[in-house]
C-alpha cells in the first residue's frame, strides 16, 4: 500500500485523471466529426454528453479510496483558511472550548491522579495492604509488636512496613523547615522493586538493632531542591532529629511511597524510630497498643491466593491482641478481623476524602461543556445562515451532499481539537491551583499531574465528541437548503433576513441564563466544598500557627518536679510569644485540633452509674479563644485555676454535658478521675467551670465529635507532657515563624528538635 | 438513437467492463464504445458510472492500467484484465446466468401458475 506517497503524490493521479478525462472527451469530438458534425458543434455536444467533470472527477478520487485521507486534508486546509478569516468568532469558540474542555481535563487528571495512576512500583497488582477491621470499615496500622509477628511467623506472605514521620532535618549547620519522612522496613524498598537512582537503597542489614542503623535515604525531589542532583550528597552527613545520619541514596523520581498524595523527602530505617522521635516513646520496645504507627504492606509467595493467606496471618494477629480490660455493662465489641487489600493504585486518604467531591465535579463540568456545545452549536448556525450563498455555490459547483456536511463536521471538530490543546495547557494551571486547594495546611498534597496517554486520549475523545456534538446540527441544517433562493439571495442583499436569527436568539437567552444558574450552582458547590474543609476545623484556622513544643522530660512528667519544672516553662513561653508583635493571642493545649489521637481517652462514670466514653485535653487560659471555641456557659480558664493551691476546675464540651448531663447544668458539678491533686496521689475535689462548643475531629471514617473534658496542666492526670502551641496572628505569618521558632527554641535548649510551624490554613 | 435507452441494472457495470477488457488492453472511450456497439446501441455508459467504475476496479487490483499510445499516436490509459479479474469475471458470468435463467423463469410463467 503506497496510499502516502500517493497522497503526496496527489498532483501527479490528478494529472492522470484529467488527462484520462480529456482523452475521451477528444475522441468523443473527433468521432462527431467524423460523422459528419462541423468542429465546434462536436466540442459542444461531447462536453453536454460528458456531464458535470468535477463531479465524475470526485467520484474518480472517492472510487480510488484515497479520497478520505485526501479531502479530510482538503478539508482542514479549507477550514483553516475559514478560521483565519473569521478569526474573532474562532477565538470566541475556540476560548470557550477550551474553558469547558479544560475543565474537564482538570477534573479527569485529579480523578486520575488520585484514583486510578497506578503506583510506581514493580507488579503493582500483587501488592497488597493489610489492615483491620471491627465490622467497620479497615483501618490500617498495627503495633510494631504486631507487624512483627505476622513477618516473623509467616511462609506465606513477604511483609514489610513502613510509617510517615514528621522529621527536622540539619543540613550544614541549618535547620531546614519540617520535612515528610519515612521510617521504613529493610524490606521496604526490595519488596516494591525501587532502585535507587544513585547510591544503595535501605537494605535488611540495615535495620536489624534499634538505634544501630543512622543511615537515611532521600527522595528525588528533595535530592533536586536542596542538593542540586549533586551525587557527592552519597555518604554525607546530616541530622537527623539532631543525631548524625549518613545518606546512602536516592529513590526514583516517580517514587513517592505507596500513599496517593504523599511526599516523603528522607526515609530511614524504622529500627531507627526512637532515634527520630526522640520524645514519643520507644515504640519497638515499648509498644503501646493504641499506636498502631505500622502501616503494613505484603506480597503472598507465588500460588497463594489471599484467602488461603488471611487465615494463618488472621490467627498470628489475634494473638497479639491484648485481652479487652473487663467492664460491666459494655457493649460487646465486634470481633477483629484482618483485610488484605489491594494497593496498587495506593492507600490514599485523598480518596476517602474527595472521591465523592470529584465526581461530583466531573458532572458539573461535563454539564458546562454540553452547555458550551449548544452555545457553540447556535454560533454556528448562525454563522450558517451568513455562509449560505457560498455552500449554494459549492453544491452548484458539484459538491456532494455528504461531503459538504463532512466539510462542516471537519471544521467543527477542528475548533474543537484547538479548543482541546488550548485546554489541556489550562487544565494543567487548573489542577494544580485544585490541588493547592485540597491541601491543608500541614502536608503538602504532591500528586503525579503530568499529562499521560490517558488523559490526552480523553482530551482528545472529548474534544471530538465536543466537535461532533456542536457541528453536526448545524452542518445538517446548513446543507439542507434551497440552491435557486439561497444563489438569488447572494445576488440580492446578501444576508438573511433578520426572521432567522429570531429562534437562534431565543436560545441564546436560554442558554445565557442556563449558564449563569451552573456558575451559580458550581460556586454553591465550591462553597461546600470549602465546608467540607472548614468542617474539621473549630477556627479560623488561616490565622492560627502551632507548634509542637515538647521539651526534655515533657514524656515523663510524672517524674518528681517535672510537672512543677514544665509547668514554669509553658507559662514563661506563652508569656514571651504573647510579646511577639503581631500575636494576637496564644495557648497550649495537648491535642492537635483535628486529630486527637495524643489525648488520654477514658471513661466516665456518672453518680448514677452511667459510663461514657470521653477524652481528656490538656489546655491553658485562652485556649477556648485561640481555636474560636466559643464558651457556651460558665466561664473559661484564667491562671488563677493553674495556681496548684487554687480549686481545680474542668471545662466539658456539649458533647460531654448532654452524654453525661442530659440536659441538667453541669457547672459546679464533679469532674471525675481526670483531674488529680498537684504533687499527691489520687483524685482532686474538682468542680466544672464552664461548657465549651464541640470541636470536630476527623479519623478515617470521617467527622466525628466526641465528649471532651479540658483540664488544667499542673491537675491535668497524665504522664505526657508534650505540649502543642497555638498562637492567633494578625497578618503575614512569614516574620512572625521565625519568631515564634526563637521562642520556643529558647524554653529549652537542650531540645534538639521540634516540630513544624504549620498555619492551620494556608 | 431516439429510442429510450434502458438503465444498465444495478450492480452489472463492473462485469460488463471485465468482459469488455477481457478482450484485451482498452482504454476507458473504447470500452463505453464497445458496449454500445455490442449492445447494438442499447447500452450506453455514463462517463459519470464508467470512470469511478474503472478507477474502483482498478483499486481493487482487477484491472491493471497503463499509459501507452493509441494507434493514432496519442496517450492514452490503457486497462488490462488481472488473474483475479478473470476469476472475478467467471464468477460474475456464472452468476448472472443463474439470476438470468430464474428472471426468465418466473418472467415466462402463466399468470395462473403464480
Amino acid at each position: 500500500m503506497n496510499w502516502w506517497r500517493r497522497l503526496f503524490n496527489r498532483d501527479r493521479s490528478e494529472r492522470q485523471l484529467n488527462a484520462e478525462l480529456q482523452f475521451h472527451l477528444e475522441e468523443q469530438v473527433r468521432d462527431y466529426v467524423q460523422a459528419g458534425m462541423s468542429e465546434s458543434e462536436a466540442r459542444r455536444k461531447a462536453r453536454l454528453a460528458f456531464g458535470a467533470v468535477d463531479g465524475i472527477r470526485e467520484d474518480c478520487r472517492e472510487a480510488q479510496s484515497l479520497f478520505l485521507m485526501e479531502s479530510t486534508l482538503q478539508d482542514l486546509r479549507y477550514s483553516v483558511r475559514g478560521m483565519r478569516k473569521s478569526w474573532v468568532f474562532t477565538s470566541v469558540v475556540v476560548v470557550s472550548l477550551a474553558l469547558g474542555i479544560g475543565a474537564n481535563t482538570a477534573i479527569f487528571t485529579l480523578i486520575d491522579a488520585v484514583m486510578w495512576r497506578m503506583l510506581p512500583v514493580r507488579d503493582p497488582d500483587t501488592l497488597l495492604v493489610a489492615g483491620y477491621t471491627q465490622g467497620s470499615p479497615p483501618e490500617y496500622g498495627f503495633t510494631y509488636k504486631q507487624y512483627r509477628a505476622m513477618r516473623d511467623n509467616t511462609e506465606i506472605a513477604e511483609l514489610a512496613g513502613y510509617s510517615p514521620v514528621q522529621l527536622s532535618v540539619t543540613v550544614d549547620g541549618n535547620l531546614e523547615p519540617t520535612l515528610e519522612g519515612q521510617l521504613v522496613s529493610g524490606n521496604y524498598f526490595s519488596l516494591l522493586g525501587v532502585n535507587p537512582v544513585v547510591g544503595r537503597p535501605i537494605g535488611i542489614e540495615d535495620d536489624r538493632v534499634p538505634k544501630g542503623h543512622p543511615v537515611a535515604m532521600l527522595s528525588y525531589g528533595y535530592w533536586k531542591r536542596r542538593f542540586a542532583l549533586e551525587p557527592s550528597v552519597i555518604g554525607r552527613s546530616i541530622l537527623v532529629s539532631g543525631s548524625p545520619f549518613t545518606v546512602i541514596g536516592v529513590t526514583p523520581p516517580e517514587f513517592f511511597g505507596v500513599e496517593v498524595g504523599a511526599s516523603p523527602a528522607v526515609f530511614v530505617p524504622m529500627m531507627m524510630q526512637p532515634t527520630v522521635m526522640a520524645v514519643v516513646e520507644n515504640l519497638l520496645e515499648n509498644p503501646i497498643i493504641m499506636r498502631t504507627w505500622v502501616q503494613t504492606l505484603a506480597r503472598l509467595k507465588p500460588g497463594v491466593s489471599v484467602q488461603q493467606a488471611l487465615g494463618p496471618l488472621e490467627t498470628i494477629y489475634k494473638s497479639q491482641i491484648p485481652p479487652r480490660p473487663k467492664i460491666p455493662n459494655l457493649a460487646p465489641v465486634p470481633e477483629r478481623r484482618l483485610v488484605l487489600t489491594s494497593a496498587a493504585t495506593g492507600l490514599s486518604d485523598l480518596r476517602r476524602r474527595f472521591s465523592q467531591p470529584l465526581f461530583v465535579l466531573m458532572w458539573i463540568v461535563s454539564i458546562v461543556l454540553l452547555i458550551a456545545c449548544a452555545n457553540i452549536a447556535n454560533l454556528l448556525l448562525a454563522r450558517a445562515a451568513s455562509r449560505r450563498s457560498e455552500l449554494a455555490m459549492r453544491v452548484a459547483l458539484g459538491a456532494g451532499h455528504r461531503r459538504l456536511i463532512r466539510q462542516l463536521l471537519a471544521e467543527a471538530v477542528l475548533l474543537a481539537l484547538t479548543g482541546g490543546c488550548l485546554g489541556i495547557a489550562l487544565a494543567q494551571w487548573a489542577t494544580r491551583f485544585l490541588v493547592v486547594y485540597m491541601s491543608s495546611g500541614r502536608t503538602p498534597i504532591v500528586l503525579d499531574l503530568s499529562p499521560d496517554l490517558r488523559i490526552l486520549v480523553f482530551t482528545a475523545a472529548v474534544s471530538i465528541l465536543t466537535g461532533i456534538l456542536f457541528g453536526l446540527a448545524p452542518a445538517l441544517r446548513a446543507t439542507r437548503l434551497d440552491l435557486a433562493q439561497a444563489l438569488k439571495n447572494r445576488t440580492g442583499s446578501g444576508r438573511t433576513t433578520g426572521s432567522h436569527l429570531r429562534p437562534g436568539k431565543t436560545l441564546a437567552i436560554v442558554q445565557v441564563s442556563l449558564s449563569l444558574l451552573l456558575l451559580i450552582t458550581a460556586g454553591l458547590f465550591v462553597r461546600s466544598l470549602q465546608n467540607i474543609k472548614d468542617q474539621d476545623k473549630t477556627s479560623e484556622r488561616d490565622h492560627v500557627l502551632i507548634v509542637r513544643v515538647e521539651p526534655r522530660g515533657s514524656d515523663q512528667r510524672s517524674l518528681p518536679g517535672t510537672s512543677q519544672r514544665l509547668g514554669r516553662l509553658y507559662t514563661d513561653l506563652l508569656q514571651r510569644v504573647e510579646q511577639i508583635p503581631g500575636v494576637r493571642s496564644a495557648s497550649l493545649g495537648n491535642v492537635s485540633p483535628t486529630k486527637p489521637e495524643t489525648g488520654a481517652g477514658g471513661r466516665f462514670l456518672t453518680s448514677s452509674g452511667k459510663d461514657v466514653a470521653m477524652q481528656t485535653q490538656v489546655a491553658y487560659p485562652g485556649y477556648f479563644d485561640v481555636l474560636s471555641m466559643p464558651i457556651l456557659t460558665g466561664r473559661a480558664f484564667t491562671w488563677d485555676d493553674f495556681r496548684e493551691t487554687s480549686p481545680a476546675g474542668c471545662v466539658i464540651n456539649e458533647t460531654f454535658a448532654r452524654d453525661v448531663y442530659e440536659g441538667e447544668n453541669p457547672i459546679g458539678k464533679p469532674c471525675g478521675g481526670s483531674l488529680r491533686s498537684p504533687g499527691a496521689k489520687g483524685p482532686a475535689v474538682s468542680q466544672i467551670i464552664g461548657v465549651a462548643k464541640d470541636s470536630k475531629y476527623t479519623n478515617h471514617r470521617g467527622l466525628y465529635t466526641q465528649a471532651v473534658l479540658y483540664a488544667p496542666f499542673p491537675f491535668a492526670n497524665t504522664s505526657r507532657g508534650q505540649m502543642i502551641l497555638y498562637a492567633r496572628i494578625a497578618g503575614d505569618p512569614g516574620p512572625i515563624i521565625p519568631l515564634l521558632r526563637e521562642e520556643v527554641w529558647k524554653a529549652d535548649k537542650d531540645v534538639p528538635q521540634f516540630s513544624s510551624v504549620p498555619t492551620l490554613l494556608e | 438513437m431516439t429510442t429510450p435507452k434502458p438503465d444498465i441494472p444495478q450492480g452489472t457495470l463492473d462485469m460488463l467492463i471485465l468482459k469488455v477488457v477481457a478482450a484485451g488492453p482498452i482504454h476507458g472511450y473504447a470500452v463505453a464504445q464497445k458496449i454500445l456497439a455490442i449492445s447494438r446501441d442499447v447500452l450506453q455508459v455514463q462517463q459519470g458510472s464508467l470512470y469511478p467504475a474503472l478507477h474502483r476496479l482498478e483499486k481493487r487490483k482487477l484491472l491493471q492500467a497503463e499509459w501507452k499510445a493509441t494507434d493514432t499516436g496519442r496517450e492514452a490509459k490503457f486497462y488490462r484484465l488481472t488473474a483475479k479479474g478473470r476469476k472475478e469475471l467467471e464468477a460474475e458470468a456464472l452468476n448472472w446466468e443463474h439470476l438470468r435463467k430464474a428472471i426468465e423463469l418466473i418472467m415466462r410463467s402463466a399468470e395462473g401458475e403464480v
